[in-house]
C-alpha cells in the first residue's frame, strides 16, 4: 500500500456554474505553477476534487508547497486501487493499522453508480474486517480515525490524512490591485490577505530620498520575497516624492503636512491604477492607529479618488496583525530600522479632523497636479520574483 | 555600485591593497595546510606564521614583545582587557580607562564591573579629547592592575600623550598599560616598547577584514577567553589563518611615514573650504589627527545629509542613522562638548593616502550644495 496521490479539496464551494468552473481552472493553474520544479505529476481536474498523481514524488515536500496555495480547502494522502471489494477491505486494513488512535469510523462516498455494493454495506464490511484484526472500536460521532472511501468509475480511492489548506480563492481570480505599500508592518499583511482572497497585487512605493534611506528599497524587496510563496511575481512601482513631500511642508501648516502628503499618495496611486487598469487599490490602514487613520481622516484622504480603496485590515487589532506579519515571515524584515518616512517629516500635532476645505486651500497654493505628473513619469519599476 | 566614487570612510575600514589581495591569494592556495599539522606542509605553514610575527615586531623595533594573532582589533582589545584582568584578579581588583573609549574597550570594562567585581574609574576628557594627567595620576592605587587608554580616537581623531601616560603608569608596579592603537597603526609615531600592550586592526591599514592581533610585553599571560586547541601559546585557541598573518604582516610593511604629510595636505584643504559654512562646527582640532575630521550640522539632520551624499558616491559615515525608534548619538562629542544636539549630528570624514585632493573638492562642493538645499 503507498499513498499515490493527493487529493484536492476546493474552498468557497458556494460558487456555482462558469464562476466555479473559472475557480477550478484558475486554481489548476496555480497548483501547477506552485509545482512546476516537479517533473512526473499528472494532474486530474474534476468538478468536485483535483487529484495528483505523484508518481514517486515526494508527497511531503509538494503537502507543504500546496498549502500555501489559496483556493485549496484541504488537501489528503490518498491511495487508489481498483475497486474489487477484497481490494478495498485489504487495503483499508493496512491503511488503518499505519495510523494512531482507539477508535474508527469508515465513510463511504459511492461516486459510481453503477457499483454493485451499496456505501452501507461497504462501511459494514471494511469496519467487520478492521474490527476482527485490530484492537480498534467504532465511534460513529467522534472517532480518532477517519477512513474516507470514495468509489468512482476508474478505482477506489481511500484516505485518512487530511490536511488543512490556505483557504481562500485561488491567486487572479478576483482581478488586479495596486496597493500601498511602506515597508512597515501592515502593509505586508495586508498585501497576503488580498493575495489569499485571490487578489493579484501590483505594489505602489513612495520614496523620498535622501530623507529616506536606500535600504528601504532593500527591505520592500525582501518583503515581498516572502509573499512571492503565494504570488510568484510582484511589481512594484517606486514614486519619487521627495519634491512634492517638500513643497507641502514649505506651503501649509505643519498639522496639516501628513493629511496632504497621503491625499498625495491616494492621488498618485489612482492615476497609476487607471492607466495600468486596476479597478481598485488598497492599503494596510487600520482604524485609529495613527492619526492619519481617523475616519474623519479617512473621509478627507480618500476625497481624492472614485476607486474602491481595499483595507484588509480595517478592524484588526494591532496584535493580531503583528501576529500574521510573524506567521508569513515578514515581522523581522518590517521591524529593521529604515523608515519610510524621515523623522524630520514627523508633525508633532497632526491634525486627527482635518477640515477638507482647508486641505483644499492648502493644495490650491501650487502646481500639486503637474508635480503628480512629474512623479508618475519618473516612475522606477522593480520586480521581485521567486528565483 | 557606481564606477566613480569617492570613499571618505577610512575609519571604518579601507580597500586592501592590491599586494595584500594578490599576497592572499597565494597563501590561500599554497599555503593551505593547518599550521598546527606535524607533516611537512604544515611545518612550513606554520612557520609563515612564525616569520610574520618577526616581520611585524622589527616593523615596531621590540624586542621583549610577543604578536598574538586574532580575528579583529575587538577581540583583541578583550584578551587584553578581560582575558589579562581575569589571569592576575589576585594582584588587584582596580582598573581605569577614560571615557570616550571605542565601545570594545568600554563594554569589557562594564562586564569586568558588573559580573567579575572589579571596580573601575572613568576617566572624563578634555574638549580636546584628551584625558588629564593628573587626573590619571590621582586615580592610580595600589590595587590598580591595568590601565587602558586609546592612542587616537576612532570618532573625533583626538590623541592622548601616550608616552607620558606610560611613565605615569609604571610607577605602579602593578598596573599595566594598554593602548587601542586600531586608529594609531601607521598613522601617528608612538614608541612601542613603552607599552605593555596594543593592537592592530588588518582591515584599518589596506589589509583583510577578520585579521587583527594583540601584541604584548611576553611576561603578561593571559586566561583564554577562547578555549580548545592551545594555538598562540593557549591564549587563543583555533587553526590560525596564515593568510592573514602574512597579509597583516605585509600591510604593516607597506606603511610609509611620509604618507602622513599628503594626509595633512588631504586635511587642510578640507577644513579651510568648509571653515566659512555656517552650519558647520568642528568637533575635530589641530590637535588631532590628520586622518579624521570630525564635524556637526546646526539645524540639518545629519544622516539625511549622509545619505544625500551617498547618492552621490560620496560616503562618509555618521553615528547617527534615520531611524525614530531610537536616535542614536555620539557619546564622545557628547563627552568633549556637552552639547546632545551637537552630539546627535556628527559627521566623520577619513582619509587614506590614496585620496586626492580633487576628490575633497568633490566632497565640499556637494556638501555645500546639499546645506543649501535640503530641509
Amino acid at each position: 500500500m503507498k499513498y499515490d496521490h493527493i487529493m484536492v479539496r476546493y474552498g468557497e464551494l458556494s460558487t456555482k456554474g462558469k464562476n466555479k468552473k473559472d475557480f477550478i481552472n484558475t486554481l489548476a493553474r496555480s497548483i501547477r505553477n506552485a509545482l512546476r520544479d516537479f517533473s512526473n505529476l499528472e494532474y486530474i481536474v474534476r468538478l468536485d476534487h483535483i487529484y495528483i498523481k505523484l508518481n514517486d514524488n515526494s508527497a511531503e515536500e509538494i503537502i507543504e508547497i500546496l498549502q500555501a496555495v489559496s483556493g485549496i480547502h484541504a488537501l489528503s494522502l490518498v491511495t487508489k486501487i481498483d475497486d474489487n471489494i477484497e481490494n478495498i477491505k485489504n487495503t483499508a486494513l493496512e491503511i488503518i493499522k499505519l495510523e494512531e488512535g482507539k477508535t474508527f469510523k469508515v465513510h463511504t462516498r459511492r461516486a459510481n453508480k453503477k457499483y454493485p455494493i451499496i456505501s452501507d454495506q461497504v462501511n459494514r464490511e471494511v469496519a467487520a474486517t478492521i474490527l476482527r484484526s485490530t484492537s480498534l472500536k467504532v465511534d460513529v460521532h467522534n472517532p480518532d480515525i477517519m477512513l474516507s472511501i470514495e468509489i468512482r468509475e476508474d478505482g477506489c480511492y481511500l484516505f485518512t490524512k487530511t490536511f488543512e489548506g490556505a483557504g481562500g480563492y485561488p491567486l487572479g481570480i478576483g482581478g488586479k490591485i495596486l496597493h500601498m505599500l511602506s515597508g512597515g508592518i501592515d502593509s505586508p499583511v495586508a498585501a497576503y490577505l488580498l493575495m489569499k482572497r485571490g487578489l493579484r497585487i501590483e505594489c505602489i512605493h513612495f520614496a523620498s530620498p535622501p530623507y529616506t534611506n536606500i535600504g528601504v528599497i532593500e527591505k520592500l524587496k525582501d518583503l515581498l520575497g516572502k509573499l512571492n510563496v503565494y504570488q510568484d511575481k510582484i511589481r512594484i512601482n517606486v514614486i519619487p516624492f521627495t519634491k512634492i513631500q517638500e513643497k507641502i511642508y514649505e506651503v501649509s501648516d505643519e498639522s496639516y503636512a501628513i493629511t496632504l502628503m497621503r491625499r498625495a499618495m491616494f492621488r498618485i496611486a489612482s492615476k497609476v491604477a487607471i492607466m495600468r487598469h486596476f479597478p481598485a487599490i488598497s492599503t494596510g490602514e487600520s482604524v485609529g492607529q495613527v492619526a492619519s487613520q481617523t475616519l474623519d481622516s479617512m473621509n478627507v484622504i480618500n476625497e481624492v479618488t472614485n476607486l474602491p480603496v481595499l483595507r484588509p485590515l480595517i478592524t484588526t487589532d494591532k496584535l493580531d496583525i503583528i501576529s500574521l506579519a510573524k506567521k508569513i515571515g515578514t515581522y523581522d524584515i518590517s521591524i529593521r530600522p529604515f523608515e519610510d518616512c524621515c523623522t524630520i517629516f514627523a508633525p508633532k500635532n497632526p491634525k486627527t479632523r482635518p477640515s477638507l476645505e482647508k486641505s483644499k486651500e492648502f493644495e490650491a497654493k501650487f502646481n500639486l497636479d503637474e508635480m503628480i505628473d512629474e512623479a508618475i513619469k519618473n516612475i522606477e519599476v522593480i520586480y521581485v520574483s521567486k528565483e | 555600485m557606481k564606477d566613480n566614487f569617492t570613499y571618505l570612510d577610512n575609519a571604518a575600514t579601507t580597500k586592501p591593497s592590491d599586494e595584500v589581495v594578490a599576497l592572499n591569494n597565494v597563501i590561500q592556495s599554497e599555503y593551505f595546510a593547518n599550521p598546527n599539522s606535524i607533516h611537512e606542509l604544515g611545518v612550513l605553514a606554520n612557520k609563515q606564521i612564525y616569520l610574520a610575527k618577526e616581520k611585524i615586531l622589527k616593523h615596531f623595533k621590540l624586542t621583549k614583545h610577543k604578536v598574538l594573532f586574532t580575528a579583529s582589533s575587538t577581540e583583541a582589545n578583550n584578551i587584553a582587557i578581560k582575558g589579562y584582568c581575569l589571569n592576575y584578579k589576585n594582584r588587584g581588583k582596580h582598573i581605569i580607562t577614560s571615557e570616550i573609549e571605542h565601545p570594545s574597550v568600554l563594554e569589557c570594562f562594564k562586564q569586568l564591573e558588573k559580573e567579575f567585581g572589579f571596580s573601575i574609574t572613568i576617566l572624563k576628557v578634555d574638549n580636546n579629547g584628551q584625558i588629564s594627567l593628573s587626573d590619571l595620576e590621582k586615580s592610580l592605587q595600589n590595587s590598580t592592575i591595568l590601565v587602558s587608554i586609546m592612542a587616537i580616537n576612532n570618532e573625533i581623531g583626538s590623541i592622548n600623550p601616550i608616552s607620558k601616560i606610560a611613565q605615569i603608569v609604571h610607577k605602579f608596579p602593578k598596573a599595566n598599560l594598554h593602548v587601542d592603537t586600531t586608529q594609531a597603526i601607521g598613522k601617528l609615531s608612538l614608541d612601542y616598547s613603552d607599552i605593555d600592550m596594543f593592537v592592530v586592526s588588518s582591515h584599518k591599514i589596506h589589509g583583510l577584514k577578520g585579521s587583527g592581533a594583540l601584541i604584548y610585553k611576553n611576561s603578561l599571560s593571559f586566561l583564554p577567553l577562547i578555549s580548545g586547541g592551545g594555538q598562540e601559546d593557549g591564549f587563543r585557541s583555533g587553526t590560525q589563518s596564515v593568510a592573514n598573518a602574512v597579509t597583516l604582516a605585509k600591510a604593516i610593511d607597506l606603511i610609509k611615514k611620509e604618507d602622513v604629510n599628503h594626509i595633512i595636505e588631504l586635511k587642510n584643504r578640507l577644513v579651510s573650504k568648509l571653515s566659512s559654512v555656517d552650519e558647520i562646527v568642528f568637533n575635530s582640532n589641530e590637535k588631532c589627527s590628520p586622518y579624521i575630521v570630525n564635524f556637526s550640522l546646526k539645524t540639518k539632520k545629519a544622516s539625511v545629509v549622509v545619505e544625500a551624499l551617498s547618492l552621490k558616491g560620496i560616503y562618509v559615515s555618521s553615528v547617527s542613522a534615520c531611524n525614530s525608534k531610537k536616535e542614536a548619538s555620539s557619546y564622545v562629542v557628547k563627552a568633549i562638548s556637552g552639547d546632545d544636539h551637537r552630539a546627535h549630528n556628527t559627521i566623520r570624514v577619513s582619509f587614506s593616502k590614496d585620496n586626492s585632493l580633487e576628490e575633497i573638492d568633490v566632497f565640499t562642493k556637494e556638501l555645500i550644495n546639499i546645506l543649501e538645499t535640503i530641509r
